[in-house]
């Protein structure tokens, strides 16, 4: 028995180590804590990559909590499956690899941009513990876990945002995203009580192998899905998104983007593996639909007139959500019609994770460019900045990647992903990838105005002391923008090897069964 | 009929909660509100796992029993409570740091960051 | 490696259009190098032309600020821009309350 069988618990085991141990750390210096918070995240992402390469060559990997087998057997003979399990197929590892890139990302630029201040020890340690929650939310094989890794990761989330305790806006981002969040998750374990009363189980498995659909599962299907959506930023519910994302460090909103896509992982993981084809009615599947178009509508007319520029390209995190809703709402639509899924559902489903996956990078990558614009300019204000093209060209240089990039500019990987949303979602309605299109085009606009005002036009005699960001931060961001050169230059190698395993295994609601129940209870 | 009313007193505390996060104003009230919400969320899972007539769920000296109240959602209750006890303390810390910043815990005039 | 993307409909090859870029870069920058370099450094030819203005000295003078940008655009859709603005009220309690009244409708649709 090799080592590699501990995986699944490992990923999550040493970041929440990394979390206990980081005021230690901190005490010995300002070294050693950048050291462990940069040395903790990249063995997470390198855990992380080796898990999926796991998934990949041998299957679906079930890990049980302190135990061999997971399920319980009286002397009776009865059997229940009630040991906590990590249950990872080819879609959780693909979260977690993307989850933890964007960790390390963040956490190599927020060496340098944090040092200004102070508290960096219970920063480390909340770093660890949001990104801890985000992997254990993708790695779950069990309800109940997956709302305490939901928790987790809100708790953390909530000191993080309210992290300049000085700034009034930052504690009041904080408190609001609280009050809508926990709110959100007493739904989720309401939900759970609704599906362990019924089923006696709260393995995802075991639920999904015992489920068939009455008002109670259909009550708890509404409570997950809405808080779920909530928790990713889907409008009406994305009102918490913009306050938290602005008032974030930067290193952290990029993180933060990351736990939003676990949430969403949630949100499919529930609706693909636990209802699947027994979700019957069209009713879900459209409202995914409804909710991601009105997301990237509203998201976006919104982020055209901000002159904030964190939260602008926080609205347009609203929006992107609402691409990624889209593609896996009509492969929803298409699940139960095999034809349907072959013309155009799956392409769809494709679409929506590698957006995913995009997303996660440049999103991630823009704010941190908005870190160091706030870093070395002190402003976020539009109005005050402009012409540091000329100082900063790395960031402007990077800045340009990811506006290309999100803005779906040929040829960066934004518009691959989005590519194969408009055309599989034409199939479904015309409207559909119309309403898609446009919300391209002026996302395109926004960034511009973003482009020109800020890195373009004569330099300001306010910021002509400014300077490149120091090292840290540019190698923070360098690390997603790589990434984001080899997805735009490889999309075939990453759709292959990335994209189409998790799309097929999020499909495959017998093999997520199978791979835990094997010959039934 | 007795034996629902455990689960109307779950959805009367649930929209207690719902009521004062919804329409009160008053920081400390909302807090309040979520608390409630939290409260009927644990009372519900609590109900879900008792039996008529069962008995606590430890094999050991047990003597006699006929039917047991099942363990695990008393054990995921323990846990969610824990969770509340953490989301309360900071919902509560952020308001008085909320009081010390605007002067006021008047839901309505902590509004910055809009639009 | 050199294999296409196919969406079903049409294909994705990133690789034309990067060697389209690189002809169009090449383009760009043999226009740039037809341009004269024989003017007369040090007079008029080399000034910046402002409109027969003295130019200023800072450029946030001459420089349009981003609130400005796109204003016939949120112009010409006001009323829409109004309602979104009264939707991100800033309340905690509507948006605890849009959360509560979606969750409500979609019971409604999901049980009906």
């Amino acid at each position: 028995m090799s080592w590699h069988v501990h995986l699944p618990a490992l990923v999550i085991a040493v970041p929440l180590l990394g979390a206990f141990i980081a005021p230690v750390a901190s005490m010995l210096g300002k070294v050693a804590r950048n050291f462990w918070l940069v040395g903790v995240s990249a063995l997470t992402a390198l855990l992380s990559v080796l898990l999926w390469q796991q998934v990949l060559t041998s299957g679906t990997a079930i890990y049980v909590m302190g135990a061999e087998a997971f399920n319980l057997s009286l002397p009776s003979g009865m059997s229940l499956p009630i040991r906590i399990i990590l249950e990872v197929d080819a879609f959780s590892a693909f979260m977690a690899v993307v989850g933890s890139i964007a960790a390390f990302a963040g956490a190599l630029f927020s060496t340098n941009y944090m040092e200004r201040f102070s508290g960096l020890d219970k920063f480390a340690a909340l770093y660890f513990l949001l990104t801890t929650g985000m992997l254990g939310m993708v790695l779950t094989g069990d309800l109940f876990n997956f709302f305490v890794f939901l928790e987790i990761a809100s708790v953390a989330s909530f000191g993080l945002v309210a992290f300049w305790r000085d700034r009034p806006e930052a504690i009041e981002a904080s408190f609001k995203y609280m009050v809508v969040s926990t709110i959100g998750a007493m739904m989720i374990l309401i939900a759970i009580a609704f599906l362990y009363g019924r089923y006696n189980a709260v393995s995802m498995a075991a639920v999904a192998n015992a489920l068939r659909l009455g008002y109670a599962e259909k009550i708890a299907l509404v409570f997950l899905i809405i808080a779920l959506a909530m928790k990713c930023g889907t409008v009406p519910m994305h009102m918490w998104t913009p306050d938290a994302y602005t008032e974030a460090p930067a290193g952290v909103t990029c993180l933060l983007i990351a736990v939003s896509q676990a949430s969403l992982y949630g949100l499919f993981r529930v609706c693909f593996s636990i209802y699947g084809a027994s979700l019957g009615s069209a009713v879900v599947p459209w409202t995914i639909i409804i909710l991601g178009v009105l997301s990237m509508f509203i998201g976006v007319s919104m982020a055209v007139v901000q002159k904030e520029i964190k939260r602008l390209m926080a609205y347009h995190s609203v929006s992107q959500i609402g691409y990624m809703l889209l593609g896996l709402g009509v492969g929803l639509l298409a699940l139960s019609d095999p034809q349907a899924m072959a013309d155009y559902g799956f392409t769809a489903m494709k679409g929506g994770i590698y957006h995913l996956i995009n997303y996660t990078m440049y999103k991630g990558l823009l704010f941190l460019t908005a870190g160091a614009l706030y870093y070395a300019a002190g402003s976020r204000n539009l109005n005050d900045l402009g012409g540091l093209a000329r100082t900063m060209p790395y960031t402007t240089f990077m800045f340009v990647i990811a506006a290309a990039a999100i803005a779906g500019l040929p040829p960066f990987n934004g518009f691959v992903s989005k590519l194969l949303i408009y055309e599989s979602t034409f199939a479904v309605y015309p409207i559909l990838s119309i309403m898609a299109l446009v919300t391209s085009v002026l996302t395109l606009a926004s960034f511009v105005k973003v482009f020109q005002t800020a890195f373009l036009g004569p330099a300001k005699a306010k910021l002509a002391q400014v300077k490149e960001v120091p090292p840290g931060m540019l190698l923070g961001m360098s690390v997603l923008t790589i990434v984001i050169i080899g997805l735009t230059l490889f999309p075939t190698w990453s759709l292959s090897n990335l994209v189409e395993p998790a799309a097929k295994a999020l499909v495959n609601q017998a093999g997520y069964i199978s791979a835990v129940i094997g010959g039934g209870l | 009929m007795i034996g629902n009313l455990p689960y109307l007193v779950v959805g009367i505390i649930f929209l207690l909660g719902l009521y004062a996060v919804l329409f009160e104003k008053n920081l400390i009230k909302i807090a309040i509100g979520v608390s409630l919400i939290e409260a009927s969320a644990n009372l519900l899972l609590i109900v879900l796992g008792y039996r008529t007539g069962g008995s606590i769920p430890v094999f050991t000296l047990a003597g006699k029993v006929g039917k047991m109240v099942l363990p695990v959602p008393q054990a995921l209750t323990l846990t969610a409570i824990v969770i509340g006890l953490a989301t309360s303390a900071l919902m509560l810390s952020l308001i008085m740091m909320l009081y010390k910043h605007y002067g006021t815990l008047d839901v309505r005039e902590i509004r910055r960051l809009r639009g | 490696m050199w294999t296409k993307v196919f969406s079903g409909f049409g294909y994705w090859d990133v690789y034309s259009w990067i060697i389209f870029f690189f002809i169009a870069s090449g383009l760009v920058l043999w226009i740039r190098s037809m341009g004269r370099s024989d003017y007369k450094k040090g007079t008029e030819q080399d000034e910046i032309f402002y409109g027969a203005n003295a130019v200023p000295e800072d450029g946030s003078e001459i420089q349009v600020p981003a609130s400005s940008a796109y204003w016939g655009f949120v112009e010409a859709l006001k009323g829409y821009y109004e309602k979104l603005a009264e939707m991100h009220s800033g309340l905690t309690n509507d948006y605890v309350g849009y959360m509560v009244v979606v969750a409500a409708v979609l019971v409604v649709l999901v049980l009906l």
